[in-house]
């Protein structure tokens, strides 16, 4: 006799996910293989009882309406999935993960033997597409987290300090909400212009030029800068400026950090300069003197020279005209000479009627050109009296000293004097 | 780039009896399974491509609220997409009907949702694939709150060139609860609709 095979429960028993058939009144008909194992409740043990004996937790007026429903409509009802499980527990045994202690599982009620009001659920592990969920939404929460740090952070740095970012060409693609409140710029104003806009014509263009020089290279530039507010008022930065790397050794920006040092230039000024001619006092003529002896790789024809310049008969125009009269003259000699100077060169006032001059990268022929230049420009001032000026140069050589450089440029000086005046004498 | 389906007069005027009916029913199965009493609006029929499809639900769902959207596919010679959007009162307030519960929780809300959504995607395209004569399979829905109406990814529309909206509002008054449903199907399947609808003429005037 040929053994009757029960096809269709060796393929319940073989499905990969729970089968449970039961009627309206939730009396277990069927049970599978899957069930037995996942949740310790043998067939013989459930059969023809109520899944509340085993199961009292679930809310059954929701399952006996989602019943109700597939029956009616001869069409599968789903439990939502997308929150913990609401049907029956099942442990989950994942020892590497804790996040979820009871298998998530996707419900589905499908209509079975409808005349005999009896659905099919199936249950189906989704418990690692859930734990994937969690976990995504666990970083997302940290991301979210991590972004709103990052955005407080941004809005503290926008909102105190004084930044200007810039393409590789130094166009101005963003600038700090206290850049512009501190300058008086709107937003966007700045956008698009090239950043020396912001700074003052003061600044020479070897100072700029070097500063871009040196960002180019990838390396980060630091310095004193004057920029001008929008109201026309010059403030005094400390600049750091940085290039940005962005991927690769690729440069894609530059950022500058602005911290306001007016005040302490305001002190710095009033330390360092004439308060009547507004040239540098001897004190800060020293600094710079110093600073260039020591540089020391200076040669016959690229040395440094210094100049004493001396007006001529100037008690004579005080005595005649008054010390008012007379600190015109000098305040206008002054500007003249200030404004005929190269860039690099140094101009400070000595004392009384004397001024000194620090040209760099000259030689003796050169520095006696440049001195007879103010010498001529002095002399064709056009003054309420007529002025003239007289010189006396020396040029550095190897050994000398602040003293005997300016020894000479003394001695010389006195030559001019005593040669007749308003003429330019080199003591090499 | 698939070739366009035509959809006749006639096609349109049987689709839109056939809508009529499936609503009517979806109205009674709503009734009866969870005691709402309401109404559901005569559905809109628009043949459109995926932008248009996005404006129309942009000119539909209200962009100020936050929605429940549930989507559910449906496979067979008629496949698609069933999408019920609710907004977030109103899902509160369904929760509440169906758990009877003054503050249903968040697995209440989604639960009752996933339901009424069950219904109405059983009922309607049931209704609707009977009287065309063909069976359907319907897949494991999900629901996802979005804020405003920005139903559509990009990345899920890119295959489609044509689109078929069927939409339609429901009511239920006494539970203030009302929705927006969208049956929505593209492509193959829209010509597989129109020679399923071509049958149907057949018969009806056999």
């Amino acid at each position: 006799m040929i053994k009757q095979i029960d096809y269709p429960n060796i393929l319940l028993d073989a499905l990969e996910h729970g089968v449970m058939i039961v009627d309206e009144e939730f009396n277990i008909v069927y049970w599978n293989q899957w069930l037995e194992i996942n949740t310790g409740h043998t067939y013989s043990s459930v059969m023809e009882k109520s899944l509340l004996t085993f199961y009292p937790e679930i809310d059954y007026r929701t399952l006996q309406r989602k019943i109700r429903t597939t029956l009616r409509l001869n069409s599968p009802t789903f439990y939502d999935a997308s929150l913990n499980n609401r049907f029956i527990p099942i442990p989950r045994n994942k020892i590497t993960s804790s996040l979820l202690s009871t298998m998530q599982l996707q419900v589905t009620i499908s209509p079975y033997i409808v005349e005999q009001r009896m659905v099919m659920i199936a249950v189906y592990d989704i418990s690692d597409l859930h734990e994937l969920k969690l976990v995504r939404q666990q970083q997302m929460e940290k991301i979210a987290h991590l972004n709103s740090e990052l955005q407080h952070d941004k809005q503290i740095i926008d909102d105190n300090l004084l930044i200007v970012k810039t393409d590789g060409e130094f166009h101005i693609t963003e600038v700090s909400k206290a850049f512009n409140a501190f300058f008086g710029f709107k937003e966007n104003e700045l956008i698009g212009w090239p950043l020396q806009i912001i700074y003052s014509d003061k600044t020479p263009l070897t100072e700029y030029t070097y500063m871009k020089k040196t960002l180019q290279n990838l390396e980060r530039w630091t310095g004193e800068i004057e920029i001008i507010s929008k109201q026309s008022e010059p403030l005094w930065m400390d600049a750091v400026m940085t290039p940005w790397i962005a991927r690769e050794g690729v440069l894609s920006s530059y950022m500058a950090i602005y911290h306001d040092i007016t005040d302490k230039k305001r002190l710095e000024i009033l330390a360092t300069t004439d308060p009547l001619t507004k040239l540098y006092n001897r004190y800060k003529f020293d600094e710079i003197f110093n600073i260039m002896l020591m540089r020391g790789h200076w040669k016959a024809d690229d040395s440094f020279a210094i100049v004493m310049a001396d007006i001529d008969n100037f008690k004579h125009i005080n005595d005649m005209y008054g010390h008012p009269r007379g600190d015109e003259v000098l305040v206008k000699i002054a500007e003249l000479l200030a404004k005929m100077l190269r860039e690099g060169d140094t101009i400070a006032r000595w004392g009384g009627e004397e001024f000194i001059f620090l040209l760099p990268h000259v030689d003796a022929h050169k520095a006696m050109f440049v001195a007879e230049k103010l010498r001529i420009a002095v002399e064709q001032l056009g003054l309420f009296v007529n002025v003239s000026v007289s010189f006396g140069v020396s040029l550095y050589v190897e050994g000398d000293t602040n003293a005997t450089l300016l020894n000479r440029a003394d001695t010389a000086l006195y030559k001019a004097k005593e040669n007749g005046k308003n003429r330019v004498e080199i003591l090499q | 780039m698939n070739k366009k389906v035509e959809f006749s007069g006639d096609h349109l005027d049987v689709l839109r009896e056939l809508m009529n009916i499936a609503v009517g029913n979806a109205t009674a199965s709503i009734a009866d399974l969870l005691q709402a009493f309401g109404t559901m609006h005569i559905p809109k029929i628009v043949i459109s491509d995926i932008s248009g499809l996005k404006q129309y639900i942009h000119d539909t769902i209200p962009i100020q609220s936050s929605h429940y959207v549930t989507k559910q596919l449906f496979g067979g010679p008629l496949g698609g997409e069933f999408i019920f959007v609710i907004t977030d009162e109103a899902a509160i307030n369904l929760g509440n009907h169906l758990y009877d519960v003054d503050a249903p929780s968040d697995a209440d809300i989604y639960d009752a949702v996933i339901e009424l959504t069950n219904i109405l995607s059983a009922t309607m395209i049931s209704r609707l694939t009977e009287e065309l004569n063909v069976k359907v399979q319907f897949f494991v829905p999900s629901t996802e709150i979005i804020q405003g109406n920005d139903l559509i990814y990009l990345e899920d529309t890119l295959e489609y060139s044509q689109i078929i909206i069927i939409s339609t509002q429901m009511e239920f008054q006494n539970q203030n609860i009302n929705g927006h449903i969208f049956i929505l199907t593209k492509d193959a399947m829209i010509q597989s609709l129109k020679d399923l609808i071509d049958q149907k003429l057949e018969e009806l005037y056999a």
